[in-house]
């Protein structure tokens, strides 16, 4: 800058601000430089806002050097000034870069950092589990449900009327014998109870509800009764005293057998499978007539027989029939007017075919390494 | 039923093989549970002739025989025997052969003797359980045939699962005539030809029926000069093939009648029975008396009721029946069991065959009530059909006579007082087409009902037929009857299958239904297991657990449980559930969430059916979780499963629920402290609480346990059908934190309660978030309760200055109600 002032005294003094506004650029240009070089320096963000607050910060380089464009002209300040915002413009660029740059990487050495082992459990609250028996009748209930029936709900504890003698069955019928039902007190102190016998019973079957829905509704009836049943037969791996049915009752006029069989086929399928076939072999029971008893082909030979099915290629799964006309008689419902069908299958043979249980006292055990498998 | 294939064939013309039979047999009606090969795996067993017979050096009860098997060298065989002689023929298992029991017979040393085969028994070829002593057989069997060929025993035996109302099939000819109708084949009828000699059986029998309702009709025949020894082989395998044991000539021929026609008879040695001063045996059939003593003749002396009948003998009262009745012993129990002292014997030479009919209603109770089920009393509790009792009889009498050599006296005495007359039945074509919705043809529904043994005519209008059903068919009252007969016989695989059209059903689920899978559901997603137990319970079950009667009803007794541990219905679910509690934790489960929906009974004086009604339980004992790497195992309390009500109350819209205090007093099997009766707007539904140490110890159940029991029917009935909508906030809320110290008796829902009636309408919520004990900074007996309170207005931002205002007076309010300091 000197060589200016000694060569043209009169220009000296305009070369003596032009020599300002020099140096404030090339002060300026040696910022940029330092900033430069400091911002490539900052290894973490912290430190780069230490360069930030150095350079661009209240008492940062840059600031001074502003602060020494006080001295200048007026005229001279706008160029000045532009050229410390193009410096300023630069550097801050330069910060947002290495700003991404290294918070880029510091985030991904903290994701590094904080990865986790996948394998490793979860935290959960476990949820708990439906009772297998109870899975198996609601998914039948469901499927009753998708061809219009409604469940319906009946006691436990019956007259021997609505459990035997409205289903039609003899008075001398081994089933209503005190070895195969049981009987509970009769507390109404009528003539059953003083002669110490009992008209009051345990339900050996959900069919007692049918009795009671065709007395109180007209036809047409579609229903399915799932519930409780109670039967004298000593708990051991194939047999319960307390176990689960599933009954049905439809009554309309024109109902005929195909109809029953349409409907227990429609029905075992969707248990089943699609793949399995059904077959009704006539049998006898009081409340219906004719009655049968459906197999459903078995899932494990397919027919051919084997030892599941006993070698015979079929499993018994349920009872059914066209209901008989006394029972209708004793509903006072018309025979001649309207036919129907009633059919009934136990919940735990249905949850032993598809489960294969070898016994079937774990289901009232409550024991949680059972229940938790459904 | 047993049906002999052979014998089945002699009667009707089945040519399928037995396995293809059984399955015809299975898809109409008769279900066939096995198919045994009788005679099969007799293989290497054939027909020897023992030379020699000396004492074993070594044994006083062994034989060393040597036995001629038609192969040249005879064998030497050790015997175990003691029945025969040398000289004699019977069957000899060579060495290699497997026995029927699966036993392979090896050349092997008996006290040092060697033996190369075995001579068999009955038993041991598995043709019957005689095993008393070598089956010798005739001696003109062919030495070195085959066994099975030479006893003509290779047949198949039908094991046939006959349906209650089927009696007719539970004999050969029954079966046969089914099979014809089946296959649509003519039967055979098996006739033997009676001769009758010499003095008329009036002279010898009298019979009185003493009462029509036992015995419908008595018939009694007498067989003289019988010689008793062993039935002809024949009839003795016959006999055996339909499941009896042969016994003598006598007993075999009522059993082999009974087996192919199905008409029970009874033998009884006339010798037995005094003669009257008339000269002949009365025969009584009476009602036992109550009390009355009779040996059966499988040797057990029974206690006999008036609801019995008895066959007994007159022994004095000459024409007056009551007299004679009066003065009679038992000497069979009438349709079950003969009894032993006029049973025949080897000394038995005239004998009173009855054949008769008795009511199917008592004679079933009189074989439950005495476990005596005979073969005689399946059939007739089925029902015999009377029209057939004397041409059986007549049948029986020929028999006997042919293979007992006695002769058969003039007729017969038949007391018949009820007769069974067949039904006439109109069936209606169409209409049985419209019921099985298949239109099975006229001429096949009359061809299946002839083969049955039905007369089919014409009817009186076009399109119906006029059927007269058999009187062995006592199934076959009613015109429906007969559908079920053709559809069987048609085939109801031939049925197409269809859906119902029905027009006005609606399916679905009731409200009720859908809540209670709502409980499970939600009990589920709190981490419950659903388990069921016995709806039996223990007579002190309620006592054990310290749970008090009153409110749930007088125990609902059962007259014939299974066991003491079953004698009543439940009245709480929960002692089921420590049960099962108890038996987890004895396998070593230690954390158990267990929940039930289910019933409990509760009796009423004076009403027939007691209450049931349906609760919920639970019953939950370690953690909910085992300890885990992220996770700690906290033991389960009291708070844990007023949580999972919190969460169902919610779920189900239940409104104005209270945990109130449980006073120790109404609920002693929880531990005082931590029990809570629950409500619901003033309605109680149960209660929830850790189970008493002591109940505990009387289920063996380790503590702590905490259970509850809600009513359903409480949780329905206070359960919202659809809940209000409140719009969500659109104004900032407040929240300011208040810390009351407050004497240890003052409840959290107290203070809440304050908290609530003071905080006016700016007021919009209060958590408890702590609850803090310092004896040093906050005093004995006192505790902190702090709350965090929210403060928000509908329709504006709050200022600071009116949220203060707000809680100063909330504060000042509150402190007037529940006292206690404000903690700073």
């Amino acid at each position: 800058m000197k060589w200016g002032w000694k060569r043209h005294p009169r220009l000296g003094v305009v070369n003596a601000r032009r020599d300002l506004v020099m140096e404030i650029v090339s002060q300026l240009e040696r910022l940029r430089t330092d900033a430069y070089a400091a911002i490539e320096g900052a290894s973490t963000t912290a430190a780069l806002e230490e360069v930030r607050v150095a350079f661009l910060g209240k008492k940062g380089s840059l600031t001074t050097i502003l602060r020494g464009m006080g001295q200048l002209p007026t005229e001279e300040r706008p160029a000045a000034g532009r050229a410390s915002n193009t410096v300023r413009d630069a550097i801050e660029e330069a910060l947002s870069t290495r700003g991404d740059e290294l918070a880029r990487a510091e985030l991904a050495h903290r994701m590094a950092a904080d990865a986790v082992d996948v394998t490793l459990p979860g935290r959960s609250m476990p949820i708990g589990s439906r009772h297998l028996i109870n899975s198996i009748r609601d998914e039948i209930s469901e499927i009753f449900a998708g061809i219009g029936y409604r469940a319906v709900d009946g006691r436990e504890v019956e007259t021997d009327y609505y459990n035997f003698t409205a289903l039609n069955t003899p008075p001398d019928h081994p089933a209503r014998g005190m070895q195969d039902t049981f009987y509970v007190v009769d507390r109404s102190g009528g003539q059953a109870a003083v002669r110490g016998e009992s008209n009051v019973l345990l339900r050996t079957q959900t069919s007692g509800v049918q009795a009671h829905i065709m007395e109180e509704q007209e036809p047409p009836i579609y229903i399915i009764a799932p519930g409780k049943v109670y039967r004298r037969d000593v708990a051991d791996p194939s047999h319960l005293p307390q176990f689960n049915q599933i009954e049905g009752l439809v009554v309309d006029k024109e109902i005929t057998f195909g109809d029953l069989k349409g409907t227990l086929d429609y029905v075992c399928k969707q248990i089943f499978g699609p793949d399995r076939e059904t077959r009704f072999r006539p049998h006898f029971f009081p409340f219906t007539e004719p009655s049968a008893e459906v197999d459903v082909s078995c899932g494990i030979c397919h027919g051919e027989g084997c030892r599941f099915c006993k070698g015979t290629g079929w499993l018994e799964i349920l009872g059914c029939g066209m209901v008989d006309p006394n029972v209708f008689v004793y509903a006072g419902i018309d025979p001649e007017v309207y036919s129907g069908f009633a059919f009934g299958m136990g919940v735990e043979r249905i949850a032993c075919l598809k489960y294969d249980i070898p016994d079937l006292r774990v289901l009232l055990e409550g024991d949680m390494r059972f229940l938790r498998q459904y | 039923m047993r049906v002999s294939y052979s014998w089945l064939k002699t009667l009707v013309d089945v040519t399928v093989p037995a396995a293809v039979l059984a399955d015809r047999l299975a898809l109409t009606g008769t279900e066939v549970d096995a198919v045994d090969t009788v005679g099969d795996g007799l293989d290497g067993i054939v027909v020897g002739h023992i030379l020699t017979r000396e004492r074993h050096p070594d044994a006083d009860t062994l034989w060393v025989t040597t036995v001629d098997v038609g192969t040249g060298e005879p064998l030497q065989i050790v015997c175990g025997a003691q029945n025969f002689v040398a000289s004699d023929k019977v069957p000899v298992a060579c060495v290699g052969t497997t026995m029927p029991d699966g036993r392979v017979i090896k050349k092997s040393k008996l006290r040092g003797v060697v033996s190369y085969g075995m001579n068999c028994s009955e038993s041991e070829l598995g043709i019957s359980a005689d095993a008393r002593g070598l089956l010798i057989l005739p001696e003109d069997a062919q030495v070195g045939m085959p066994i099975a060929r030479y006893l003509g025993v290779a047949d198949a035996v039908l094991d046939c699962d006959v349906t209650p109302n089927r009696p007719d099939c539970l004999s050969m000819h029954g079966m046969a005539r089914e099979v014809g109708a089946v296959y649509d084949l003519d039967v055979t009828p098996e006739r033997f030809e009676l001769i009758e000699e010499g003095e008329p059986v009036a002279n010898l029998v009298d019979v009185t029926i003493a009462d029509a309702e036992l015995c419908p009709r008595y018939t009694a025949r007498v067989i003289r000069g019988v010689k008793v020894g062993p039935s002809p082989e024949w009839l003795a395998r016959r006999v055996v093939a339909a499941g009896a044991r042969p016994v003598n000539n006598v007993v075999d021929v009522t059993n082999y009648v009974l087996f192919s026609l199905g008409q029970p008879l009874h033998a009884f040695d006339l010798g037995r029975f005094p003669k009257m001063a008339d000269g002949r045996a009365h025969v009584v059939v009476r009602a036992a008396r109550d009390g009355e003593p009779f040996t059966t003749l499988d040797g057990t002396s029974r206690e006999l009721t008036s609801d019995m009948a008895v066959i007994a003998a007159a022994t004095s009262g000459g024409d007056d029946a009551a007299a004679l009745a009066a003065s009679s012993i038992p000497m069979a129990l009438a349709g079950v069991m003969g009894g032993l002292d006029s049973e025949v014997t080897d000394a038995t030479v005239d004998v009173l065959l009855e054949s008769a009919t008795f009511s199917p209603a008592h004679t079933s109770r009189t074989s439950r009530n005495l476990s005596l089920v005979s073969e005689a009393s399946i059939r007739y509790e089925r029902g015999v059909d009377d029209n057939a009792c004397a041409d059986f009889s007549n049948q029986a009498a020929a028999l006997m006579a042919q293979v007992t050599g006695g002769t058969v006296c003039a007729g017969i005495v038949d007391t018949y007082l009820t007769c069974t007359e067949p039904n006439r039945l109109t069936l209606r074509v169409a209409r049985l087409q419209a019921l099985l919705g298949a239109l099975i043809p006229e001429a096949d529904v009359t061809r299946i009902l002839t083969r049955l043994g039905c007369t089919v005519e014409p009817g009186e209008k076009p399109g119906e037929l006029e059927v007269r059903t058999p009187t062995f068919r006592p199934d076959l009252p009613r015109e429906i009857d007969l559908y079920e007969e053709v559809l069987r016989l048609w085939g109801m695989d031939r049925v197409r299958p269809t859906l119902p059209g029905g027009r006005e059903r609606i399916g679905g689920r009731t409200v009720e239904q859908i809540r209670a899978d709502r409980v499970g559901a939600i009990l589920r997603a709190c981490g419950l297991n659903e388990t069921v137990t016995y709806s039996f319970a223990p007579h002190d079950d309620l006592e054990r657990l310290g749970m008090p009667e009153e409110g749930r009803g007088t125990a609902v007794e059962l007259i014939n449980p299974m066991s003491a541990e079953q004698r009543v219905m439940r009245r709480s679910i929960v002692p089921g559930l420590l049960r099962s509690v108890a038996s987890n934790q004895a396998h070593g489960v230690r954390d158990i969430h267990l929940y039930e929906e289910g019933r409990v009974f509760a009796g009423v004086e004076g009403r027939e059916l007691p209450r049931e009604h349906k609760l919920v339980a639970a019953a939950l004992a370690g953690a909910w979780v085992e300890p885990g790497w992220n996770q700690p195992s906290v033991p389960l309390d009291f708070f844990d499963a007023k949580g999972v009500l919190e969460n169902l109350f919610r779920e189900l819209a239940i409104p104005k629920v209270r945990f109130k205090a449980l006073d120790p007093e109404r609920g002693p099997w929880l531990q005082p402290g931590r029990a809570a009766e629950v409500l619901a707007g003033g309605r109680q539904l149960g209660w929830v609480g850790e189970v008493h140490p002591l109940a505990l110890e009387a289920f063996h159940v380790k503590g702590p346990v905490v259970a509850f029991e809600l009513s359903e029917e409480g949780l329905f009935a206070s359960a919202r059908v659809s809940r209000d909508h409140v719009d969500v906030p659109h104004f900032p809320a407040v929240s300011v934190d208040l810390a009351l110290v407050v004497d240890e008796c003052v409840t959290a829902e107290s203070v809440e309660q304050a908290i609530a009636s003071a905080g006016g309408k700016l007021l919009e919520s209060i958590h408890l978030f702590d609850v803090y004990r310092d004896e040093d900074r906050l005093g004995l007996g006192k505790k902190s309760l702090a709350f965090s309170l929210t403060f928000r207005a509908e329709d504006r931002t709050l200022t600071s200055d009116e949220v203060d205002k707000a809680y100063g007076r909330l504060v000042r309010k509150v402190r007037g109600v529940v006292g206690g300091e404000v903690r700073g």
